[in-house]
């Protein structure tokens, strides 16, 4: 029998929404209701998902390049666009194809491309370039800097989105960003990022190489891809899509599984 | 008791209408040369009907303008007097008719609506007419709508020849006219005969309209010390936006374009002393904590270069939305947050960076183009496809901006498309061709990984824009790594470089 002071003790937590930084204390997620969940169209992910993913939490597509990560967040937005909500979409690197988003049907009237600065990785050290790598003024170090500061914008930009509200998916895009810089983002950040859309109908979604925020209500989805080809002779080859292994990782243990789908190239 | 106004040939417009506001809120703008004015009332401030008169005539004078004053019981009587007397001109209620009576009949075409209206040449002067000096101009130029026409071209020469015909009666004067039985004008020239006698006896055909005077929607506040900073401005620019969003509300109008207007400081360095923005903005807004969000998050964009000694807000003006929520619907965000939104965004990004992408029809890879985030408030129809909720009623933009939730099943597409990580800048890349096929590759970039080519498709050729400064012309390989990524590379024709464009995921 539970204690009754207990109980109070929690109810109060609750009312205060205090209860979630208690990890014994964590209310259940009612994955029952169909509004809590934004689901991506695709009939094998949402089935594993039960649904889709959870409003009001945030979730991660994560994987290496070419694994399908973008693919299937333009499918999530796609999905959202058709039922009516508005996405937003935080380019911190200035990535997004828009004949691609097009193509996967997104409705681009209701996406707000938020589009950061576009930097590809810098280049690479010479063997025996000592000086250079120390030189203050070397491109190495420029374009660092300015990966940090389309970082720290786009952080800023994903702030000021989700406080505004009214979103349906609101996505960032950190995949190009080095390791290095993902490890100097304060840890308090995505805790804060959760709270701003907690009990909010928006699903908030992380795109990156590794599992970064692991938040404790959203989902994980892992991707491996391989690229699939067309035509036996060297001239009939054609690439014809990729096949996506996804596996969905629920830091609770609630959800978990294998899904592997099919996609397709638009040409 | 109506005072009539009549000014001379070449009276600059506007002028006749501030002398009568100066007198009376309810003025009706004839012509810009003629001006009617309700004195009801004005006897308690400035004397007898003369003294009045006088009054105005002194104070269009102050002005630079010599007119003529009639005042009467009636408008009618008071414009055909302020029409044919010079000076000032005075009659006693209730004597209208018998002080119009000696006036000529052919004073009738200057203030009969469909003889004002029509453009045909009055009668000449000698004929008992008027001259072309007095030819009464169309209505339309003070602003208001031009009268109504009750018919065709022919329906519109009949008050002249209406007038002819009472002048073949041997009628001469206004007198003549209106000593005659109505039953036996009204029985030879039906509605528009009764018309004519009404005004020839100084009977008003209808009430005055007033004109409504132009609103102004701004505020302005001269400040006691300068303000160097943004952030005391936004005090300032509270202070200014209340009034006015409370202004807007009275009047059921939103800003469509907001106008700030800074006097700076004289400084040595800065030639210009006034500082000017505007913002348009997307939807009308009245909310007076939005506009001066997006007014200080404009100016810190755009910081003027001295210090503050004036504030000037104006708005101008738009009918405002009507929003219709629902139950049963999903809400969006209100124009006002979408509108704040944006203009932090810009701030933090950029002025160009953000927005909703256009696809441009063109066959340049990469094109695109950008306009503002606006979604529509459209809602999707029952197929889920095309959105149809946005209407005009009576002027108004009427909005439905919420989605219906049983939408909630709309078809999935059957199978995902890979979607192409665009490189704004093509990265280029050192590639090992073998019979002219790509096997490997080598990048300089980190987090750009090299190798063998497991698979290649291509190459496809496309070209264009040999008219414009940058034409492109290249070939396009789609190349698996053995590592597993997969990338659209591209070689340049023209240079042979290869490059590559995108990455596959």
């Amino acid at each position: 029998m539970t204690n009754p002071a207990v109980a109070v003790l929690q109810s109060a937590l609750r009312a205060r929404k205090l209860d979630r930084t208690l990890t014994d204390a964590l209310p259940t997620l009612e994955r029952a209701d169909p509004s809590s969940l934004a689901p991506m169209d695709v009939a094998s992910i949402d089935a594993c998902l039960h649904g889709g993913l959870p409003r009001g939490q945030l979730s991660e597509l994560s994987g290496p390049c070419s694994s399908g990560r973008t693919t299937l967040l333009l499918q999530f937005m796609a999905a959202a666009t058709r039922r009516g909500e508005i996405a937003a979409y935080v380019d911190t690197f200035d990535r997004l194809d828009v004949a691609s988003a097009a193509a996967a049907g997104v409705d681009l009237d209701r996406l707000l491309w938020i589009r950061g600065q576009s930097v590809i990785g810098d280049h690479k050290p010479r063997s025996h370039g000592g000086a250079e790598e120390n030189n203050q003024e070397s491109p190495c170090l420029r374009v660092s800097v300015v990966r940090d500061r389309a970082l720290d914008r786009a952080l800023k930009a994903l702030n000021l989105v989700l406080q505004a509200g009214g979103f349906g998916i609101v996505a960032i895009d950190l995949a190009d960003a080095p390791p290095r810089e993902l490890r100097q983002i304060p840890f308090t950040t995505w805790p804060r990022v959760q709270r701003a859309i907690e009990g909010r109908d928006t699903a908030c979604v992380l795109l990156t190489e590794e599992p970064l925020a692991r938040s404790a209500g959203g989902l994980t989805l892992s991707l491996a891809g391989r690229s699939t080809w067309a035509g036996d002779s060297i001239r009939s080859r054609r690439l014809l899509g990729a096949d996506v292994s996804v596996r969905v990782v629920s830091p609770r243990k609630r959800i978990d599984g294998n899904v592997v789908i099919t996609t397709r190239c638009s040409h | 008791m109506f005072g009539a106004l009549h000014g001379p040939e070449g009276t600059p417009p506007g002028v006749l209408a501030d002398v009568a506001r100066e007198f009376s809120p309810r003025i009706e703008i004839d012509t810009p040369r003629d001006v009617l004015l309700d004195l009801s009332g004005l006897t308690r401030l400035f004397g007898d009907a003369r003294t009045i008169a006088e009054h105005m005539r002194r104070t269009a004078a102050d002005r630079g303008v010599r007119v003529r004053v009639a005042i009467a019981g009636t408008r009618t009587a008071a414009r055909l007097l302020v029409r044919h007397r010079a000076g000032l001109t005075v009659v006693e209620p209730g004597t209208e008719a018998a002080t119009l009576a000696a006036l000529p009949i052919a004073l009738l075409t200057a203030i009969h609506p469909d003889a004002v209206n029509s453009q045909l040449p009055p009668l000449d002067h000698a004929r008992g007419g008027l001259s072309d000096s007095r030819r009464p101009t169309p209505n339309s130029q003070d602003g208001r709508p031009p009268r109504r026409h009750r018919g065709t071209e022919k329906n519109v020469r009949d008050p002249i020849e209406q007038l002819s015909t009472l002048r073949r009666w041997g009628l001469r004067t206004l007198g003549d006219l209106a000593a005659l039985p109505s039953d036996e004008v009204a029985s030879r020239l039906g509605h528009d005969g009764t018309e004519w006698q009404r005004l020839a006896r100084g009977e008003d055909p209808r009430p005055l309209v007033p004109a409504v005077p132009e609103e102004r929607f701004e505020q302005s506040l001269e400040l006691e010390w300068p303000i160097e900073e943004i952030e005391p401005l936004s005090f300032v620019l509270g202070r200014l936006m209340e009034p006015l969003s409370a202004h807007l509300e009275q009047r059921d109008r939103g800003a469509a374009v907001l106008h700030v207007r800074l006097d700076l400081v004289k400084t040595a360095g800065v030639a210009r002393d006034v500082f000017e923005r505007s913002l348009q903005l997307p939807f009308p807004i009245r909310d007076a904590r939005t506009l001066r969000t997006l007014a200080l998050l404009d100016l810190e964009s755009h910081p003027p270069p001295a210090a503050i000694d004036r504030v000037t807000v104006a708005v101008d003006p738009t009918p405002a939305r009507i929003v219709q929520w629902s139950l049963l619907s999903r809400a969006l965000p209100s124009p006002e947050h979408i509108s704040t939104l944006m203009a932090r965004l810009q701030a933090l990004m950029g002025e160009t960076r953000c927005g909703s992408p256009v696809v441009v029809d063109s066959w340049q890879p990469g094109v695109f183009a950008m306009k503002p985030f606006a979604p529509s408030d459209t809602s999707l129809s029952h197929d889920g496809r095309q959105p149809q909720r946005h209407r005009e009623h009576r002027g108004k933009n009427i909005s439905v901006p919420s989605v219906p939730l049983w939408l909630t099943a709309v078809p999935s597409s059957p199978m995902p498309v890979v979607a192409l990580r665009r490189f704004r800048h093509p990265v280029p890349v050192r590639v090992q061709a073998e019979h002219g096929r790509p096997s490997s590759l080598m990048s300089m970039r980190r987090g750009l990984s090299g190798g063998r080519v497991e698979s290649c498709a291509g190459p496809w050729r496309t070209s264009g824009g040999w008219w414009e400064p940058e034409p492109w012309d290249r070939d396009e390989w789609d190349v698996a790594l053995t590592g597993g990524v997969t990338y659209r590379l591209l070689r340049e024709r023209n240079t042979n470089r290869w490059l590559l464009e995108g990455v596959f995921d």
